[in-house]
């Protein structure tokens, strides 16, 4: 029986176990009386998980027999998990309504898809991570495929689910590995295992597991070569499930690689950077070539949020927990990751503001943007600023702090990649631009904002500025959330 | 004795694994996998692990299985001709099932994996019965995973009914 200490620790998880249990039945009594309130419902268990998973901060202890942790980095990552639950939530609210009669079940399942992103960012034993990503992923292809009568989404989640089939199945191959060599499933374990055992063959099972396991969440992160369902499943699902899909699961896949990274693999540094420098160049350029060519706005973000994962990686690659600098990398990750959860929801809200109003995501139908719906437009202008990582945006602070870990690092050659393609991504980001103010539309009526996107947002445009303007308070917060269970600061 | 049980009940996991893999119609490698559950539960048995054993057979050859025979019957495919398959799909495949063979030998004749032992020896086995050592640690260590999949399998179901249902 788990003590009190416990439950008080995993409230959030709890708090939307119960609220997913209660939309499902609400949404069984009421039927369609209850549809409005069932959203505002569903927005009040994502506030109540955020200010229950703040109650946890400064704890860091192991429970479930050292299963899972609650410590401030998986809080960081709880926090952000809540916000994008909150911000999705709100702008799902129109977009569904035309859509589709399941809404209720939506919004159920998108509550327990926050909830395994939870679980996902305090999972500190294989067994645990390998539950946690099977239930994101679960999730994720049902909401992917929520349209039941549209093609698109019926194909996007079909290549979702297939390619997740094969890589989820890669990694528990891997993490069996793990298993078999060290005997445990908790990290610290396999940590103390390859400390004492550093033979060969030993090392080479390791790094096998190692690359799978990397196989599995880059699948999640949508690293290259892994990224394949990216653009296809993007561009058919919903669109707020897009936009959730390109921050969430991402955010906590980084999550989980860190921390498997750090506090169980440590033994491989060397190995594991080698690798991921591989495939973040790899990533960065690919996504940043292919997007150049979209059409499709979806398109065009899901490359770009392919590529945004490549420049995240470099913060990863470039770890180094010693010494007091303030580019640790770590850091770097998580203020990227922040800025890049509000710059890319921000993004996407606007397209499903646009595609609520006249259903077009083509980049030519943005033409004429200014004079239908300025407002829409100059936010946008925003987002891809930051996502470009021009200043005075969060994207550039995000970027600041990454590619200054490479170069403390000593990674000159990725830092320079990472440079050249941030100037290569501004070109795509701003044919959207050009189209939508110095190009002529046909359609000129103006564009309506339903109150609980404008809300969105706003919120996600001031945090984008806030962050740019005056970041301190940002840094440390992920200061303080590099504290990790195991791993010395 | 025991080696040549565990030979036989191999052997035969093996040829039925083969047949699941080979035969075109889908409704005969459907019963092949049966039979590949029940061998299978046969070497559980043979490791001292009655109650794994006993679950194999009830959940897999029982539950799973039934229910990838009547998936079967419903969609009723068409047997397997071999049209539309990729070219380059089975030497593909071929050069998985190879690297994938050549590493498992390497990783046996190197014996790498010390295959660690827990608290739980067939001698606590013994002296406190199989099915109390699984539900103890199930409902103790192990409460957090269960209680997780039960409700991943909850909402999994809600999500076919969905996608699945009539309108």
């Amino acid at each position: 029986m788990p003590d009190a200490t416990t439950l008080y620790l995993i409230l959030p998880e709890i708090t939307l176990a119960v609220f997913g249990m209660v939309i499902l039945a609400v949404d069984l009594i009421w039927r369609e009386r209850s549809r409005a309130a069932l959203a505002w419902l569903t927005v009040l268990g994502f506030v109540i998980a955020l200010a229950t998973a703040l109650l946890g901060w400064g704890w860091n202890m192991a429970l479930f027999a050292q299963m899972y942790v609650v410590d401030t980095f998986a809080i960081f990552f709880k926090l952000l998990a809540a916000i994008a639950g909150i911000l999705v939530t709100l702008v799902s609210l129109d977009y569904l309504r035309d859509r589709t009669p399941y809404r209720g079940e939506f919004l159920a399942l998108f509550t327990f898809a926050v909830l395994a992103m939870m679980m996902m960012a305090s999972s500190a034993s294989l067994l645990m991570i390998y539950l946690s990503i099977e239930f994101l992923s679960y999730m994720s292809y049902l909401l992917t495929g929520f349209l039941r009568e549209d093609k698109k989404s019926n194909e996007a989640a079909i290549k979702y689910f297939l390619y997740g089939a094969i890589t989820s199945a890669l990694m528990l191959y891997g993490l069996s590995l793990l298993y078999g060599i060290s005997g445990s499933l908790n990290f610290a374990d396999i940590t103390a295992t390859f400390a004492a055992r550093n033979d060969v063959p030993t090392r080479i099972v390791a790094l096998v597991s190692t690359a799978l396991v990397i196989a599995g969440l880059g699948f999640k992160i949508s690293l290259v070569p892994f990224h394949q369902w990216a653009p296809d499943t993007y561009e058919g699902a919903p669109t707020p499930v897009t936009a959730f899909l390109s921050v969430g699961p991402k955010a906590v896949g980084f999550a989980v690689l860190l921390r498997v990274l750090l506090t169980a693999l440590p033994a491989f540094k060397n190995e594991w950077i080698a690798l991921l420098t591989v495939i973040s160049v790899l990533t960065m350029t690919l996504g940043n070539l292919v997007a150049l060519r979209q059409k499709n706005v979806k398109r065009l973000l899901a490359y770009s949020s392919i590529a945004q994962a490549g420049y995240i990686l470099i913060g990863l690659v470039s770890v180094n927990l010693n010494g007091a600098s303030p580019f640790s990398g770590l850091n770097g990750v998580l203020i990227y990751l922040f800025a890049y959860l509000f710059t890319n929801l921000g993004a996407f809200t606007c397209v499903i503001a646009i595609e609520n109003a006249t259903g077009a995501v083509e980049i030519d139908d943005y033409k004429g943007l200014v004079k239908r719906a300025p407002f829409i437009a100059a936010l946008f202008v925003i987002f891809f600023l930051s996502l470009a990582g021009i200043p005075p945006t969060a994207g550039f602070i995000g970027k600041f702090f990454v590619f200054g870990a490479a170069l403390r690092e000593g990674f000159l050659v990725l830092a320079a990649i990472g440079v050249i393609n941030s100037v290569i991504s501004v070109f795509y980001y701003f044919s959207v631009v050009r189209a939508a103010f110095f190009e002529a539309g046909k359609d000129t009526a103006p564009i309506r904002l339903a109150p609980p996107i404008t809300f969105s947002l706003v919120v996600s445009a001031a945090l984008v500025l806030v962050m740019a303007v005056y970041p301190e308070p940002f840094f440390n917060l992920a200061a303080w959330s590099m504290g990790m269970f195991g791993v010395a600061k | 004795m025991e080696i040549i049980v565990f030979y036989l009940f191999a052997a035969i996991a093996v040829i039925a694994a083969l047949g699941v893999v080979g035969l075109r119609n889908p409704v005969y490698a459907a019963l092949c996998l049966a039979v590949v559950f029940v061998s299978f539960a046969g070497l559980y048995v043979l490791l001292s692990a009655p109650f794994i054993a006993v679950a194999q057979v009830m959940i897999y050859a029982g539950a799973i299985l039934i229910l990838f025979v009547f998936v079967i019957m419903l969609l009723s495919p068409p047997v397997d001709q071999g049209e539309g398959a990729l070219k380059w799909q089975k030497p593909l495949a071929l050069g998985f099932v190879g690297a994938l063979a050549v590493q498992l030998v390497l990783v046996l004749a190197l014996a790498v994996l010390p295959s660690a032992r827990g608290s739980l020896t067939p001698e606590v086995i013994a002296q406190r019965g199989d099915v109390q050592v699984v539900g103890a640690a199930l409902f103790s260590d192990y409460l957090l995973p269960f209680e997780m999949t039960s409700l991943l399998l909850l909402v999994a179901i809600v999500g076919v009914i969905v996608l699945a249902k009539k309108r």
